[in-house]
């Protein structure tokens, strides 16, 4: 089995545009130790979109539209809970999302079609995604940039639940959960230790390890991809010592 | 010069050289038909093994590779393969396997299903909205898919027509002979009731006259309620089943819990060809089915 780039490429490609959001929001997650955020936001973005499945509304927009609310209204919940019991914020968001993947099995319990194929609705695997997908997930990535750098000084905390909401929204559609908390967490890790630039050095050289082991041993892409950024984040990080 | 002969001839003989037919099956009881119906004209890749729940797969890069090269494309239909097949058709972009094309080929589309719902109510519908998809446990639809598709290959490999006749009504000779022993050795099976674990049994008690006497998970991926569990354990105490079947894929802690339960004995059946270690073939699986119905094996 070779490297076949027209399977890969846009697979490594998905991962940059995932990189390139979610490298910066990893580092403030790690600052603010709500390293499982991540979990609960994406989980409560599946519940969102089950919730709306059930209501019989089957327009691909509303869909999204439902896993947006509902991952932005539990942010800014956990929003106001940093805020008000802070020693009690990670408990929380683990709460959030053991909770919420209960309900959507027993949301599914009651329904006659059983759901099977919704508990994939948010599952995202990295080589079925398409070109146009990737253009989508970039504009948003490049929104989610450009409101973080210009506005974080003045908006702050409540600034960054919002986006982050948003980018762990899109971007698990595309990559499924735990390759969205790997490239969120694992390079930001490397850039607190030696900046940004090495930090989207390790996510980009994790991606590429990861797809081309994947493409070597005909191995699933989206696990082969997270083993590549805990390889590459682990030689990136531990390289150099910090002065 | 000599060489530059040789070598000429060979370029000019390559066209008219054996060419196989590159399959790809979804399943491996398809996999295993296209090698019976194909033999050495034809080289099979299967998507899924008989260890794995053909409603969902994890994407490999293998996959599209191989649906790409793809002359025919040989799955079960009827949504089974809803979950990943649509996408790995457009990821592929190969035109000869897309639908309607006479290189997709779709087993379900050859029979008659059954659990089709009749209503259009939602509340009736339930995870396979085309009927039940399960169609490889009965052979007389594997006779009738063999037959479909046999005259397919022929259709896209033309120049092998011949061979794939003869090799298909090989086959179906062997297989019907099969079916009638088969029939022969279960007829004191029929009006018997087995609990399943998932509603893939459909098709083998059709055709064998056994009836289902409950389901103990009836949505795949979701446990099954305290309700629905203590509503199954009366209706056994009231009319006895005389078994329990699941297939190896099945989580076998809800079957061990009804068994202890009830005391009814657990029969172990391969799903597809692969299944259990005396399932090595499309006739073995069946062998396998109705020696372990049977026995009351585990």
């Amino acid at each position: 089995m070779n490297i076949d780039l027209s399977i890969v490429g846009p697979a490594f490609v998905t991962g940059l545009v995932v990189l390139a959001s979610h490298v910066p929001l990893g580092r403030r997650v790690l600052e603010r130790g709500i390293v499982f955020l991540d979990l609960a936001v994406a989980q409560l973005a599946a519940t969102g979109a089950v919730a709306v499945h059930l209501l019989d509304i089957e327009k691909e927009w509303a869909v999204q539209l439902g896993a947006l609310a509902a991952a932005l209204l539990g942010a800014f919940a956990l929003y106001g809970c940093e805020r008000r019991w802070p020693r009690f914020q990670e408990a929380l968001i683990g709460a959030t999302f053991v909770v919420s993947a209960s309900l959507v099995m027993l949301l599914l319990a009651g329904s006659p079609h059983g759901g099977e194929h919704l508990q994939d609705v948010l599952a995202g695997q990295l080589l079925w995604v398409t070109w146009e997908q990737i253009a989508l997930a970039a504009a948003a990535s490049a929104g989610v940039l450009i409101l973080w750098r210009t506005l974080r000084d003045r908006l702050g905390a409540g600034l960054f639940y919002g986006l982050f909401a948003v980018a762990v929204t899109v971007s698990v559609q595309l990559v499924g959960v735990y390759l969205v908390f790997a490239s969120l967490i694992l390079p930001a890790l490397v850039a607190t230790r030696r900046g940004l630039a090495v930090g989207y050095l390790a996510g980009a050289v994790g991606y590429a390890v990861g797809l081309a082991v994947s493409a070597l041993l005909d191995l699933p892409a989206g696990p082969s991809a997270v083993c590549g950024l805990a390889v590459a984040s682990a030689a990136f990080g531990v390289g150099v010592r910090a002065r | 010069m000599t060489r530059l002969l040789i070598a000429l001839t060979l370029v000019l003989a390559a066209p008219f050289a054996q060419a196989t037919v590159r399959v790809f099956t979804c399943e491996p009881e398809w996999e295993a038909l296209a090698r019976e119906l194909g033999g050495d004209r034809v080289e099979v890749y299967a998507a899924t093994t008989a260890q794995q729940d053909p409603h969902r797969i994890q994407a490999r890069p293998s996959l599209i590779a191989q649906l790409r090269q793809a002359d025919l494309l040989v799955c079960t239909g009827a949504d089974l393969e809803a979950g990943w097949l649509p996408v790995l058709l457009r990821q592929a972009r190969n035109p000869t396997v897309q639908p309607g094309q006479p290189g997709h080929f779709l087993a379900a589309d050859s029979v008659r299903l059954l659990e089709v719902p009749t209503t259009l109510d939602r509340a009736e519908g339930d995870v396979h909205p085309q009927g039940n998809p399960h169609i490889q446990v009965d052979p007389r639809r594997i006779a009738t898919v063999a037959a479909a598709l046999g005259r397919r290959l022929a259709e896209i490999d033309a120049a092998n027509a011949a061979v794939f006749g003869a090799r298909t009504d090989d086959f179906l000779k062997r297989w019907r002979a099969a079916i009638a022993r088969w029939e022969r050795q279960a007829a004191s099976l029929r009006g018997k009731r087995f609990v399943v674990q998932h509603a893939e049994w459909v098709y083998l008690f059709d055709w064998l006259g056994i009836q289902t006497a409950g389901a103990i998970e009836p949505k795949p991926g979701l446990p099954p309620a305290a309700g629905h569990l203590a509503a199954l354990k009366a209706q056994l105490a009231s009319r006895r089943a005389d078994g329990i079947v699941r297939s190896p894929l099945g989580d076998p802690k809800a079957v061990e819990w009804l068994a202890a339960e009830t005391g009814l004995p657990v029969i172990e059946l391969p799903q597809t060809v692969g299944a259990t270690a005396d399932a090595g073939s499309l006739f073995a699986l069946f062998d396998a089915i109705l020696g372990r119905l049977s026995d009351g094996r585990r």
